[in-house]
């Protein structure tokens, strides 16, 4: 009898968790009713309430708080459950994309564009709205004739920022043409002040703040254009064009003179002391040529500053175009989901709704009249007016190149021998356009 | 002693010990073996590993075929315009920063692990002194690379933060960049590797020099033997053993150095070394085949000294 007993106890088991696995089952049993299609901007046709969408992104903390916030009426109004998750490492996303297992969409750079272009599922599949983006975005986010990135954020970087009280007790007035700007700098060094602040240091990315300034410094001499044919590889990096950039950059950031502790300053300093420097109680130099961010970073260390009054920008002047950073939206999935999302992020309400809740600047055109904050106002205004937007040359040719002409640009300030220099990111940039 | 007779006789059948062996196996071969054959195969291949390497050549561009790669990794940080151009560039390159690594760290690690082994030998307080040492040692090395960049920092105000310059500044001089300056900065970040590493190789060097019979020690001062001649031909003979092995560990250590560089510098201003390179190539550039081609340089020149570790530790094996 007592032997009888084991088998007895394993059809027991069995039982209970057969009852039990059945009991989870059955509210999983009938298919979801698919939910209605949301009149209005909010198209959630073919989803399924409880869908999941998994998401890659390399924003946290307030940055994720704003973009949870821009996606909760979409994710409210069709019942998907968005599985996000942040990371900085581009090393994640690569080994998920070789691996096959891909997040279903991403917000990343501009550059994967292009290098998972195989992989990306075309923004006209999935119902992206193309009426309201400026023709530039959809000319940035076509590679190989197929339109790959719904861009859906974008910081200027074409600006330069400054105190105007301390302009004011200078007696100094913002230039409006690049001939003014060279005149102001030339006055302040004339007065014994200092008028850059170009520090450039940035662990392993040390060097971005110099290769902006130049893509600037190109996009007044010679035009939006210009730009693009150096990223599209027309153009070579050799160029005359490109070195007289370089001579002018040089001009400033190697000498005491120009810039806050010369060539060693700039290599040194790291990019946001770089923009405090400009704001400090005892300012030791009167304009930093930064990106939007800038405002955000002085805001930190200094919180106390008043917009307009402390602190405010210009866009380069002379500038033919802008050139900024953007982040794109990629999906690796067609599922009704990610369609939804596509189609919401395009439409005009997702336009309003990333300008309301202001995570920088929405491409989405509809977004204009949507931002709150005068300083956004003023920036949005600058990429609303722009003849043509260029994204970083860097970030725009993939392999070698990004890399070669950050080193290039350190080296040069370092001392460098400048054909040289331009001859090896030249040589990077030939040879990413051959693979 | 009956009983003992009595047990049955072991008997292995010749496959028993592989299957002892076998988990080790496998787990080798699913973490080690496969990953290694595979960078083999994707060094051989363009830079997402869909064509051979061969197809990456650019025309009026040299060449090396289905070696591109290593053509790429090998000569590419080279201006060969002229032997001195050569020279030079090789000497800057993440090759030449290599040798300065390996010539100056594991001199100084063994070299200064070995004077402070000897000296604290005789003191009072040798636990604590040798804890001091061996401290940076309990520090990540990012960690420590972050400290050491506060150390470096080059303030362009009236404070210098970077106590080092806030010391040159106190003292009246100019403050100096010590990370961008070309070639100090290498150096610069070399000291950072001899502060971490000096106490592992004193700890080792320490425990051996212990092991040298006192009477041996005691023999020699009996006939006149000075402390420097005890030192140099009595202790450095008995452990130069462990000398080797430390010797061989160090540079084994060096070759992949990675986390102070990038940490520090990103291999900015001429400080690159292998290891930095190849984690450039690979996920900055995503170029899978030139990055894994510098691995397997690297592995090529690390595979000497880890066949000369495990020569001599199975000879000290056999001597036991």
């Amino acid at each position: 009898m007592k032997q009888n007993r084991i088998p007895w106890t394993i059809l027991a088991v069995l039982l209970v968790s057969a009852l039990v696995l059945g009991a989870c089952a059955q509210p999983a049993a009938p298919t979801q009713e698919p939910a209605a299609p949301v009149a209005g901007d909010i198209d959630c046709t073919g989803v399924k309430t409880g869908d999941t969408l998994s998401m890659l992104y390399q924003w946290s903390g307030e940055e994720e708080a704003k973009l949870t916030a821009i996606l909760a009426p979409w994710s409210a109004a069709c019942g998907v459950t968005v599985t996000p998750e942040s990371s900085r490492d581009q090393a994640l996303l690569d080994t998920r994309v070789q691996a096959g297992t891909p997040p279903d969409v991403t917000f990343w750079n501009v550059t994967q564009l292009s290098q998972y272009k195989d992989k990306l599922v075309d923004m006209t599949t999935l119902g992206a709205n193309a009426a309201n983006y400026a023709g530039y975005w959809g000319e940035i986010g076509t590679i190989d004739g197929r339109w790959l990135g719904l861009p859906v954020k974008a910081d200027v970087k074409t600006l330069i920022w400054y105190s105007p009280a301390n302009f004011q007790a200078a007696g100094y007035t913002v230039p409006t043409t690049w001939e003014e700007l060279d005149a102001l700098v030339e006055k302040m060094v004339a007065d014994g002040k200092v008028p850059w602040s170009l520090g450039m240091e940035s662990g392993d990315a040390t060097g971005w703040t110099g290769t902006d300034f130049i893509q600037d410094i190109l996009l007044v001499t010679q035009g939006p254009e210009y730009v693009s044919k150096i990223i599209a590889g027309e153009i070579p990096y050799n160029d005359a064009g490109v070195k007289a950039a370089y001579e002018i950059y040089g001009k400033w950031a190697k000498d005491p003179k120009y810039t806050v502790a010369g060539a060693e300053g700039t290599l040194s300093t790291g990019f946001n002391d770089a923009i405090l420097k400009v704001f400090s109680d005892v300012p030791e130099a009167f304009m930093v040529k930064q990106s939007g961010f800038a405002s955000g970073t002085l805001l930190g260390t200094y919180p106390d500053k008043v917009y307009g009054v402390d602190y405010d920008f210009f866009g380069v002047p002379g500038a033919k175009g802008l050139q900024g950073g953007s982040d794109w939206l990629m999906a690796f999935n067609d599922t009704p989901a990610v369609r939804s999302l596509v189609k919401y992020l395009s439409s005009n309400k997702g336009g309003e709704m990333w300008a309301q809740i202001g995570f920088d600047l929405t491409p989405n055109a509809t977004g204009n009249a949507a931002y709150a904050s005068p300083e956004a106002i003023k920036k949005a205004g600058l990429l609303a007016g722009a003849t043509g937007f260029t994204p970083d040359i860097g970030d725009s040719i993939p392999g070698g190149f990004g890399s070669a002409e950050f080193s290039g640009i350190t080296d040069f300030v370092n001392g460098g021998d400048l054909t040289a220099i331009l001859d090896t990111i030249a040589a990077a940039q030939a040879d990413a356009m051959a693979q | 002693m009956a009983r003992a007779t009595a047990l049955p006789v072991m008997k292995q059948k010749m496959g028993v010990p592989w299957l002892y062996l076998l988990p080790a196996l496998i787990v080798m071969t699913i973490f080690i073996v496969y990953p290694m054959v595979n960078t083999v195969g994707l060094s051989f291949q363009n830079n997402d590993g869909t064509a051979s390497a061969a197809t990456t050549c650019r025309e009026g561009e040299p060449c090396w075929g289905v070696m591109e790669n290593y053509r790429y990794a090998l000569t590419n940080e080279l201006n060969t315009e002229s032997v001195q151009t050569t020279w030079q560039s090789f000497w800057t390159s993440s090759y030449g920063n290599n040798i300065k690594w390996l010539l100056v760290m594991v001199t100084g690690t063994v070299g200064i692990g070995l004077i402070f082994a000897v000296l604290v030998d005789r003191i009072k307080r040798e636990a604590l002194a040798k804890a001091i040492i061996f401290m940076p040692m309990a520090i990540s090395f990012v960690g420590a690379g972050v400290i050491w960049k506060f150390v470096y920092n080059y303030g362009t105000s009236q404070v210098q933060t970077g106590i080092l310059n806030a010391i040159i500044t106190g003292l009246g001089f100019e403050p100096v960049a010590w990370l961008s300056k070309v070639p100090l900065n290498t150096f610069m970040l070399i000291v950072v590797g001899i502060w971490m590493w000096t106490g592992f190789c004193m700890t080792l060097l320490s425990s051996a020099i212990k092991s040298i019979p006192e009477e041996i020690i005691e023999a020699s001062r009996i006939d006149g033997a000075t402390n420097f001649e005890i030192f140099s031909k009595i202790q450095v003979p008995i452990i130069a053993p462990t000398i080797i092995v430390v010797i061989t560990t160090m540079v084994i250590n060096v070759l992949k150095l990675f986390d102070i560089v990038y940490v520090m510098t990103g291999g900015n201003f001429g400080t690159n070394v292998i290891a930095t390179r190849m984690y450039t190539e690979m996920y900055t550039n995503a170029q899978y085949g030139r990055g894994t081609a510098i691995a397997v340089i690297l592995i090529l020149f690390i595979i000497p000294f880890i066949v000369m570790n495990i020569r001599r530790f199975t000879k000290q094996e056999a001597m036991r």
